[in-house]
């Protein structure tokens, strides 16, 4: 492509797979001959296609989580996995090369695996229910008394038990996100309570680590259409991590409040925590990460609660982001419309 | 509703899951319930009463009718045989047997929303998810919303 979006030259394999021949396309804008749209089929604008940011100079790391799709000529799609590389000449940007790749039979693998692990994770379920209550018996005196030593190695089973449930819980949200089962459910929520329903859930987990916690919660916020349910999840995914990851005695603080400017609810939650390294950044958000300096610090955390809170969170419409710095903190933001609901409850 | 001598509360509990069901006859025993159980819906309607357990839904309706004292119901989703808790509960309520206004308490593995709307749609007091609960935490909940004062 030329530096306006002009197609220069296309190979076979492109004529092979949108269907459209060489003369045909040639000196036409590629985003108008290959309109791309996201997996619900709304078009990807022009100023959003990557290509637009390449050629402007800019930076661009795909999120991988949310797919897109390439529309052939004969008006069907597929999805498609693609590079856009800057043609320099001088330092100066006169061109773009896009490669890119149908992925119909990666995406039907993933599916599959991913159906496998709902299926399997499901199945888990019973064996560590029956699991959990029987030490949950023991550890009640109900098969008689336990001498010390015995109460606190079955607390241990009892925890690393607690654990796994968690763990093949967040699994199966994960694997029906990946499949689309997870479906947004919004009714009219008082966000306010259910961030404080959250604080006090978790108020043990603060309390025994002495951390220093504060909070406030804008007053009259009004009922916003959410999944109350899966925003919990949100709330206490973030809570939990700063929780997890601020030493004893540090502080942890939050607050609810009304952007009416822009429309949007905003959460924030500060802690004077472990940070996120610097170069781990950019892969926070995916799937099974887990920053260096945390994983030799904790061993409980799953690297699913932030892929969760962001998929969440991107399907809500909102927005999810955060500063952190190495041994100084980390501060996370999420952003809520609510335009759509005040016309309900007004 | 019947009177008798003994004042515990009887549960007729529907739980495919041997393991699971011995625990919470055990825990249900020692919090002062009497415990009738049953691993199938068919099973819980036909089968004579006498500690038998039952894990499908006709078993289980039959069973109820020859009851004498029926205060709870604890029932699973997942069952054996082709029916599951949903049919048990249609068939329970279409049924208006004597013991139809008993309330019932679905104590499942499985946590779609789905599932949980279906069920509170026909009727069904609550909804536990297993692996979520301390069994303790079921009892004493069910203990509470039936009101039950004996200790």
């Amino acid at each position: 492509m030329d530096k306006k979006g002009k197609i220069t030259y296309v190979n076979q394999a492109f004529e092979k797979m949108v269907g459209w021949k060489s003369k045909e396309v040639l000196g036409r804008y590629v985003v108008e001959v290959v309109p791309r749209e996201s997996e619900k089929g709304e078009t990807v604008l022009f100023n959003e296609r990557i290509l637009t940011k390449v050629l402007s100079g800019k930076v661009v790391i795909a999120d991988l989580i949310n797919p897109f799709y390439y529309i052939r000529k004969d008006k069907s799609r597929f999805p498609a996995s693609s590079i856009v590389n800057p043609i320099l000449l001088d330092g100066k940007i006169i061109g773009v090369v896009e490669t890119f790749r149908d992925i119909t039979k990666e995406k039907e693998i993933d599916k599959a695996k991913t159906e496998f692990v709902s299926l399997a994770s499901h199945q888990l379920r019973t064996p560590l229910s029956t699991i959990s209550w029987y030490t949950e018996m023991l550890l009640a005196g109900d098969a008689g008394k336990l001498s010390a030593e015995q109460t606190k190695y079955l607390d241990e089973v009892y925890r690393g038990n607690q654990r796994m449930i968690s763990l093949v819980n967040a699994l199966l949200s994960v694997s029906r996100m990946d499949l689309g089962t997870f479906i947004l459910e919004p009714e009219p929520t008082n966000v306010a309570k259910l961030v404080e329903n959250v604080v006090i859930e978790q108020m043990p987990q603060i309390d025994r680590k002495k951390l220093n916690f504060s909070s406030r919660i804008e007053k009259n916020i009004p009922l916003i259409q959410a999944d109350p349910k899966l925003l919990s999840m949100v709330v206490q995914n973030l809570l939990s991590n700063s929780v997890k990851y601020t030493g004893e005695g540090g502080k942890i603080e939050i607050s609810l409040s009304l952007d009416l400017k822009k429309r949007v609810l905003l959460f924030k939650i500060s802690d004077n925590g472990y940070g996120i390294p610097k170069n781990q950044q950019a892969k926070i958000f995916t799937k099974l990460f887990r920053a260096d300096n945390v994983r030799g610090k904790d061993t409980e955390g799953t690297g699913l609660g932030l892929y969760i809170v962001k998929a969440i969170i991107d399907n809500s419409g909102g927005k999810v982001w955060f500063e952190s710095k190495e041994d100084k903190g980390t501060t996370f933001y999420v952003t809520l419309p609510f335009n759509l609901l005040l016309k309900k409850n007004n | 509703m019947i009177k008798k001598s003994n004042n515990k509360k009887t549960i007729l509990v529907i739980e495919d899951e041997r393991s699971l069901l011995k625990a919470i006859k055990l825990k249900l025993e020692k919090s002062n319930f009497q415990v009738i159980t049953s691993r199938s819906v068919e099973r819980a309607f036909t089968t004579p009463i006498k500690n038998v357990t039952i894990s499908n839904v006709r078993v289980a309706l039959e069973h109820l009718e020859e009851l004498e004292r029926v205060d709870a119901i604890w029932l699973d989703h997942d069952l054996l045989g082709d029916e599951d808790g949903l049919d048990f509960v249609t068939k329970f309520k279409a049924n208006g047997g004597k013991w139809s206004k008993v309330p019932i308490f679905v104590v499942s593995n499985t946590a779609s929303s789905d599932l949980v709307k279906t069920y509170a749609k026909l009727g069904v007091n609550k909804y536990y998810v297993k692996a979520e609960y301390r069994l303790e935490n079921i009892i004493k909940d069910i203990t509470l919303s039936l009101g039950n004062k004996d200790k």
